[in-house]
């Protein structure tokens, strides 16, 4: 169990940003997530000011990461699998079922990517392609479904659908969950099948999945589960309910609106810019930090 | 209000209602409970034109089977008894209300129903 007043759940430039702006308040910081998943990764930023040129956005992080850790803060490289709100603060617990617990919580989790984009995907949602194994793993007991995704979403529904169906393949050509929970997944009787999904196939209902390695999976049902746990339900576990398109609403300080949760950057909605994610990011750590100083005592 | 329904008295409620929402939803389901508040305002809106009305899957698998209910939340208009195409997946207000109007649900002269 980690302690700390202020948790930050996402490495990208808002959460890096608020773990340096937290951290500067002394207040402890701890922020959870992985740099290499956020969108600056692998994009170009040419519009930030006094950094000319084309800079790259995996180095930004990097250093970043430094800043950050340089202030104080302790990174943990992982994804969030549930939070909670618990004894007047917060608790979360991460792939490798490490629990933090903190006073205040800052959302910095960016916006994920839920669809797929293979043939099939749109025409079959809701018959037999769902987005949610949570809430619609009820509807496939005794069936045979394929859960795709390699991160710890997919892991944790791989998990989960071996409740209900009676066959679990878990689709993903790379791993990015912790060995953990893909542990947990094969000790619950899920299938790994190392390949990418190429098309969901079915007339009124879907039949099979074909993968990139020509085979043909034979199933009732695909669940896609991309990324982490998404934002949303991240939020919704903290008592936030979010807007219809996923985004988080704050005010002028970054606040949710529940007591000690805050959020910043592309979770907040457009403009999707890292100068925006920064903004905010400085906006929430100087919030949540003041706000543990005031109310919880430090 | 919603009117929460179940296997014994749904059929009832839908052939002395011409207008109904239905509503297949489960509570542990996160987008179901984002549409929870939805729906309360959408009921207060079209009260004395239609009804809104919610089932929890969990606890009523024959009526979630009969509607070919795979995926929640699904919402099914009802016009004098009659089920439209289910439709699946979060939805905002005003697309809910559009949908309603297109199938006839609303407006109605009963209400002050504008949409």
């Amino acid at each position: 169990m980690i302690n700390a007043d202020v948790l930050i759940i996402g490495a990208g430039p808002a959460g890096l940003q608020a773990a340096i702006h937290a951290a500067r308040k002394k207040v402890s910081v701890v922020l959870v997530g992985k740099p290499e998943n956020s969108a600056l990764a692998g994009a170009h930023i040419e519009n930030y000011l006094g950094v000319p040129g084309k800079a790259d956005g995996s180095e930004i992080l990097r250093i970043g990461t430094g800043q950050a850790e340089g202030f104080g803060c302790r990174m943990l490289k992982e994804n969030v699998t549930s939070a909670a709100r618990k004894d007047g603060g917060f608790e979360i617990v991460t792939e490798t079922d490490e629990a933090v617990r903190a006073k205040a919580v800052i959302l910095a989790t960016g916006i994920s990517r839920v669809k797929l984009g293979v043939p099939g995907e749109k025409e079959l949602f809701g018959r037999g392609v769902s987005y949610c194994a949570a809430c619609d793993g009820n509807f496939y007991k005794g069936k045979v479904v394929a859960i795709i995704g390699g991160e710890t979403e997919a892991a944790a529904s791989a998990e989960l659908m071996t409740a209900y169906a009676s066959k679990v393949y878990w689709v993903a050509k790379d791993i990015a969950a912790s060995e953990n929970m893909v542990r947990k997944a094969s000790a619950a009787g899920a299938e790994l099948v190392r390949a990418a999904a190429k098309a969901i196939k079915g007339d009124d209902r879907v039949n099979s999945l074909e993968l990139d390695n020509g085979t043909v999976l034979e199933l009732d049902g695909v669940f896609i589960e991309l990324g982490a746990k998404s934002s949303a339900d991240l939020a919704m576990d903290l008592d936030v309910m979010p807007e219809m398109d996923d985004t988080i609403k704050v005010d002028a300080s970054c606040f949710t609106g529940i007591e000690g949760v805050y959020a910043c950057g592309d979770v907040t909605g457009k403009p999707w810019q890292m100068a925006k994610a920064v903004g905010q990011g400085a906006v929430a750590g100087t919030a949540a930090a003041e706000w543990v100083r005031a109310n919880v005592g430090k | 209000m919603v009117i929460e329904l179940n296997d014994s008295n749904f059929d009832s409620f839908i052939k002395e209602n011409d207008s109904v929402l239905v509503d297949f939803w489960a509570p542990w389901c996160g987008p179901c409970r984002r549409m929870a508040p939805l729906l309360t305002e959408i009921a207060e809106e079209v009260d004395g034109c239609a009804k809104v009305a919610k089932v929890n899957v969990d606890e009523n698998p024959a009526l979630a089977n009969r509607y070919e209910v795979a995926a929640i939340p699904t919402l099914i208009l009802f016009k004098g008894g009659q089920a439209s195409a289910p439709m699946i997946g979060m939805m905002p207000k005003n697309s809910i209300l559009d949908l309603m109007a297109s199938r006839g649900l609303i407006p109605c002269s009963k209400a002050g129903v504008t949409k």
